[in-house]
């Protein structure tokens, strides 16, 4: 017996959806790091590139669904052919949120380009939590790549570091604001850039849900951890989250 | 696994009676043994279907369980198949009271060369001699249990043969409920026929597992896993894996199973 079906043509459309996935991988990875690099260094062109690029990822999103819809309609697929392509539409549609948070951290890097700034370690810590997540995006999407489930749950795991990671940083921005009130514009456009790269952690651990749906045919029970407590570190209205 | 969102015929009762169970069973065709060592259990008033490639004995089992090779001295089983409780492979088994108890519906539909009303109550004359008024009500609810009732209810006396094949077969299987039997044996019931027709069989099998315990052989892997609570998939005379039909198909848990089912088999 072989992994390779009986009709080939289903391999080829199989191996499409994973080709156009890894490219979407790719895009968001990169727009996530230039996002970054975009809001430290204030570059407003490599923020616009991102801007631009979205597009594209919108359009690959799309072409995944339909593809798998048409392989679903087409191939009547059963057991892990039928999750695989399920997993496809899940992933590919997480892959887009996160160029859409990527491409909200690039408006803001041309929202406050010409705002007072505040010090430099303001943005450290923002550089530093993106950098994480930016390794969470891509060990996932190598799992997802070798059908590694393991590796899957080990990014999935190490996202509490990532809101751990978020709370403080929100203390720090908190802290710049009150020091100086002419931060604040400044310090909450990257309170929302911070929020955003917490938000694609969490998008790194539904993909890592799905990469274990796909492997082992089970849903996910389990609670994750969860470190983010900004939400009761101030008192915040409780629609919040 | 859908504990919340059950999906209408999948839904199985495990806690069903038995109403088949098939321990150690071996088949022989003369010197070659085309099935080793079935263990199955036939759950009551549940869809079971039987897949596995061209030659894996899924016919041969269904074939068994009415005693059609008794005809074929060569051929011969070993085992219990336990039919209430009842072995119904020993010698003195009575044939014709088991094929009313146990009915069979084949692929091509086989009507016999009569009325439709006849057709019908054929079966029924085998085994009983009812009043005329009985004989037409049984007829009437038989075909309209085979959802065959409205389209000819104006000509039950012409000749079964001329319906379409789709009419044909629910005329088959009409004849099979007539007698009442307490299991119904289906071999690839729809391969002969269109998506119309087979959508209506599907539908009727449905109905009828309210009433019958139903074992069905398909080479339709979507068809088993619509209708059917139950799924075994046989391979080279053996059974590979049994399991609820969600699990065979969603989940199976061995790689020759999944390999087959999702048309990997070389």
């Amino acid at each position: 017996m072989s992994d390779q079906h009986i009709v080939r043509s289903y391999d080829a459309d199989l191996e499409g959806l994973r080709r156009s996935l890894a490219e979407m991988g790719g895009m968001s990875e990169r727009m996530l790091g230039d996002s970054t690099v975009a809001l430290v260094r204030r570059d407003t062109a490599l923020a616009q590139k991102i801007i631009t690029a979205d597009q594209r990822l919108d359009n690959l999103q799309r072409e995944v669904e339909e593809k798998a819809v048409l392989t679903i309609a087409r191939r009547q697929p059963l057991a892990n052919d039928l999750r695989e392509l399920i997993s496809a539409i899940r992933i590919a549609a997480d892959i887009e949120r996160v160029g859409d948070l990527a491409k909200n951290i690039a408006k803001r890097a041309v929202a406050i380009s010409g705002q007072f700034s505040p010090p430099h370690r303001a943005v450290v810590g923002l550089e530093h939590m993106s950098r994480l997540v930016q390794a969470q995006l891509k060990d996932v999407l190598d799992a997802y790549a070798a059908s590694n489930e393991q590796k899957a749950m080990e990014v999935w795991r190490r996202d509490d570091e990532i809101d751990a990671l978020y709370t403080s940083l929100f203390r720090e921005l908190l802290t710049y604001m009150m020091e100086d009130p002419r931060n604040i514009t400044f310090c909450t456009h990257l309170l929302f850039c911070a929020k955003n790269v917490e938000r694609i952690g969490d998008h790194t651990t539904n993909i890592a849900e799905t990469i274990h749906y796909l492997v082992t045919g089970q849903s996910m029970d389990e609670n994750r951890p969860k470190l983010d407590t900004t939400n009761i570190l101030v008192d915040l209205p409780a629609a919040n989250g | 696994m859908l504990s919340t969102l059950e999906l209408s015929p999948q839904t199985l009762d495990a806690d069903a009676p038995v109403r088949i169970a098939v321990k150690n069973l071996d088949f022989y065709y003369g010197e070659h043994k085309a099935l080793k060592n079935i263990n199955l259990d036939f759950r009551d008033r549940h869809v079971t279907a039987l897949i596995g490639p061209s030659g894996c004995g899924k016919s041969t089992l269904l074939r068994i369980f009415n005693r059609i090779y008794s005809l074929y001295p060569e051929q011969r089983a070993t085992g219990e198949i336990l039919l209430d409780g009842r072995n119904i492979i020993s010698n003195n088994v009575d044939v014709n009271e088991l094929r009313s108890r146990i009915g069979m519906v084949f692929q091509k539909p086989t009507p016999f060369p009569m009325s439709i009303y006849d057709n019908v109550a054929f079966g029924i004359r085998l085994y009983e001699k009812p009043p005329k008024s009985e004989l037409d009500d049984r007829v009437e609810g038989a075909l309209r249990r085979a959802a065959l009732w409205d389209e000819v209810k104006d000509k039950l006396k012409s000749s079964g043969m001329g319906l379409s094949g789709g009419q044909q077969q629910r005329l088959c299987i009409a004849r099979t409920i007539a007698q009442k039997p307490e299991v119904i044996l289906f071999d690839e019931p729809t391969s002969a026929l269109d998506p119309i027709s087979t959508g209506k069989i599907e539908d009727l099998l449905e109905q009828l597992k309210t009433d019958f315990t139903i074992v069905i052989v398909t080479h339709n892997m979507q068809q088993a896993a619509r209708i059917s609570q139950y799924t075994a998939f046989m391979y080279l005379g053996e059974v590979i894996e049994f399991d609820a039909t969600n699990t065979i198909f969603m989940n199976p848990h061995k790689k020759q199973t999944q390999d087959y089912v999702t048309g990997r088999f070389g």
